[in-house]
């Protein structure tokens, strides 16, 4: 059809009863992008899904050897300082590695597996935006790329002994870079959680939504109440960094810069990440057995209030006293609280398990194994995120923040490995291979709890406040288990990696999806 | 007339309002202090109570966009349009301009720490990709027909992109030929500008008298050259350009040789 004959609906059609008019139909489909094309233009969000899957998993293999670095630091065998080149090049990599860890690795990849799986569960073609899912995950790649190399070049988040001139403006671009990075998630959040809202199938009410989808909306919704107050911390720190004595807020000439953005990693926010955990457990463990839960209202109220406890943009204490904040009712209710929702979910999956097949081969499927996992280590995260805000077991400025930290990062790591094994048909890939899935699920998880053991039990033997482990003593065995777990979670993230990588190339057929 | 996105985060921005009202009295605040945000009294605490308003702000923003915009509501947007049923199925057409758009954004990020020129250009790039943006989105659901959408698009745009591009291309052309030629020597210069006259002159002639040629080929051959001189004028620039005698008394001559300094006269 050309200009010169057609049809613009509402002008030309033939008006319908009610007056309205009715829309032509196309039956020519859009002329599809090339392959090498495909990443640069695609409207598919499925595609731009994959591309954040991949990618953030590359990017956790690499984070994940600084972790190996930094454990290697804390041991006895070499001094953190000497192997980083300084002190400060060490707190750069300390620092960057939670930042990546949250920013540029699990919080992409759960949100790239929400971009493929979400339309189809909720019965839409395709996300509320499309094109904004692709410059969400080119804004975030190019925001990433400026972090890791402005913090190579001497930035990062803070500098322990002063920032000089040249550090200023590598710092700067960190925090430019971070500032992307945040705004790019956050707009895909905003498709995914548009997408639920908007675009369900007529009939589909909010409780009828499948339970990731319902997950992906409670973590968006918590995302825009949480990642905004981070934004507004990085304005502030430039504000400072760059701008005239005249309108400092805070300090910008010391590790203050970290100070005013690690509540951001630290419990309840750190558990932002976590919330679409749970939808991926739960669907991953009725699929396999067969099941559905009797009571998916319970689900629903369950994720809803874990993302309720996650909401953490309250919890920044740098322009408090410290002991105002993390002392009062509400942060010691919502680290107690945490724990609730998760132990209810761990109910439901009983449940699910229960009511469904209970043969060797479902019970030893990789998504039954790795919801387990992820549940598992969860949990382990909450209960010491309890632990530590009693204040009598004084665990608040010690090593058991990091061991919240990573327990949620390795459920978080699991559940997009189970993402991979459930949605391969949504994600445009082939399965993840059985082998490098139960693997990657049996490393994370063994690494995982290692982490978080060992974080733990420092910060119960630690004699004064010791967030960088950096007091050696006491604790040489718990830094060696401490690397051991960083080593498995490294091997872990890179067997994730590799296996979704061989997916790519593997063709989709009838076979492989069967296998 | 409300969107269900609208209602929603309208909702919550009145929730956070009462909210941030409730911890406003509730922690020191008085008069009417948290009902105008300070202006008369105090709030009680600014931290709690600054991001309270914050989110509630979010929260009306978001609700503003999605009732004004009608995103993704099927049903509003059918009401808009005076159609009996929304084409929510209608396909969105491949855009490289969100793309271009990201990379403004980060060109514009670098340019606010590393130089002025850079920022500047990556605003730019914004702008041009959001108002791209904007056609292609309208475009895709002016009819039903993406073919029609194509055409209704180009002849809005073209009239603007074609002279734009072609500006834009010339400009880049001659700023990268220059360069070149004011790097290297005066002999030198004469025989670059002679040789790729003569390049592009038989290129166009071979074009001309074997029509059987493939656009394939000549696109990847253009897209060289042009890579090739922007690479040139990018490798000149840095270089700098030749020195230059300028006319006094006894010469009006060039040395001739290059300095690789950027300054005049040394």
């Amino acid at each position: 059809m050309t200009l010169t004959e057609p049809a613009i609906a509402d002008s030309e059609a033939p008006p319908s009863e009610d007056g309205a008019a009715a829309p032509e139909s196309s039956d020519e489909a859009p002329e599809a992008p090339s392959v090498l094309a495909q990443p640069f233009v695609t409207s598919d969000a499925a595609t731009v899904g994959r591309l954040f899957v991949v990618t953030s998993l590359l990017l956790g293999a690499g984070t994940s050897v600084i972790g190996v670095l930094l454990s290697l630091g804390r041991t006895e065998a070499v001094a953190p300082w000497d192997l980083f080149g300084g002190f400060n090049a060490y707190f750069r990599m300390w620092t960057l590695y939670r930042m990546s860890f949250m920013l540029l690795v699990v919080m992409p990849l759960l949100l790239g597996v929400a971009l493929a799986v979400v339309p189809s569960q909720v019965g839409a073609g395709n996300v509320a935006f499309p094109r904004a899912a692709l410059a969400s995950f080119w804004s975030w790649l190019i925001g990433a790329v400026i972090i890791v190399v402005s913090v190579f070049a001497g930035g990062g988040w803070g500098a322990i002994d002063g920032v000089t001139g040249n550090e200023s403006d590598a710092m700067a671009l960190t925090l430019l870079g971070t500032g992307m990075v945040i705004v790019a998630l956050l707009l895909g959040a905003v498709t995914v959680a548009t997408t639920v809202i908007s675009l369900r199938q007529t009939g589909m009410s909010l409780l009828d939504v499948p339970p990731f989808s319902w997950s992906m909306l409670v973590a968006a919704a918590v995302w825009l109440f949480t990642l905004p107050v981070a934004i507004a911390n990085l304005v502030v720190i430039y504000a400072d960094l760059r701008g005239r004595p005249a309108i400092a807020f805070g300090r910008a000439e010391s590790p203050d810069i970290w100070l005013q953005l690690d509540w951001l990693v630290e419990q309840p926010a750190v558990y932002i990440m976590a919330v679409p955990v749970l939808g991926i457990a739960v669907e991953a463990i009725g699929a396999t057995v067969g099941a559905r839960s009797s009571r998916p209202e319970a689900i629903t109220v369950i994720v809803g209030l874990f993302g309720l406890l996650a909401v953490g943009g309250w919890s920044q204490d740098y322009f408090t006293a410290p002991q105002d904040l993390r002392d009062g009712l509400v942060y010691v209710a919502f680290g107690l609280a945490a724990v609730l929702p998760l132990v209810a979910l761990a109910g439901g999956a009983a449940e699910l398990v229960l009511r469904g097949t209970k043969t060797p081969d479902r019970l030893l499927d990789v998504r039954m194994l790795g919801a387990g996992a992820a549940l598992k280590l969860l949990g382990a995260a909450a209960l010491v995120g309890a632990l530590r805000v009693i204040e009598p077991l004084d665990l608040l400025e010690t090593t058991a923040t990091w061991a919240v930290f990573h327990g949620v990062v390795a459920a978080g790591l699991i559940a997009g490995v189970v993402a991979l094994r459930n949605w391969s048909h949504e994600l445009l890939i082939g399965p993840l291979s059985v082998v490098v899935g139960r693997g990657a699920v049996a490393l994370l998880l063994g690494g995982g709890g290692l982490l978080v053991l060992s974080d733990l039990i420092s910060g119960f033997l630690a004699d004064a406040p010791d967030l960088m482990a950096l007091s050696l003593d006491g604790s040489a065995v718990l830094n060696v288990v401490a690397f051991a777990g960083s080593i498995l979670v490294a091997v872990g993230a890179a067997a994730a990696a590799l296996g979704a990588v061989s997916a790519l190339r593997t063709p989709l057929t009838a076979e492989s999806e069967a296998g | 007339m409300f969107t269900t996105g609208f209602k929603f985060f309208f909702g919550l921005f009145a929730a956070f309002c009462a909210a941030a009202l409730v911890y406003g009295y509730t922690t020191g605040g008085n008069h009417v202090g948290p009902l105008s945000l300070g202006w008369k009294g105090g709030v009680g605490d600014h931290i709690g109570y600054g991001v309270l308003v914050g989110l509630a702000g979010v929260s009306l923003t978001i609700s503003l966009v999605l009732v004004s915009f009608r995103d993704a509501d099927a049903a509003a947007q059918a009401h808009l349009q005076n159609l009996a049923e929304v084409l929510t199925d209608q396909p969105v057409t491949a855009s490289f301009w969100p793309v271009v758009a990201s990379f403004g954004v980060g060109a514009a990020a670098v340019g606010l720490v590393l130089h002025p020129m850079v920022f500047v250009l990556g605003l730019a790039v914004i702008v041009l990709s959001m108002v791209e943006w904007t056609m292609d989105a309208w475009a895709d659901r002016a009819t039903g027909d993406t073919a029609v959408n194509r055409e209704l698009r180009n002849r809005i745009m073209a009239p603007i992109e074609i002279p734009v591009v072609g500006a834009l291309a010339v400009g880049v052309i001659v700023l990268a030929a220059s360069r070149i030629l004011l790097t290297v020597s005066k002999l030198e210069a004469v025989a670059v500008a002679g040789v790729v006259s003569a390049l592009i002159l038989g290129g166009a002639w071979v074009y001309a008298s074997r029509p059987g040629l493939g656009r394939r080929l000549m696109r990847i051959l253009g897209t060289v050259g042009a890579l090739l001189l922007l690479m040139g004028g990018v490798l000149a620039a840095v270089a700098g350009e030749r020195e230059f005698h300028h006319p006094t008394d006894d010469t009006h001559e060039e040395s001739g040789e290059p300095t690789g300094t950027t300054g005049h006269g040394g």
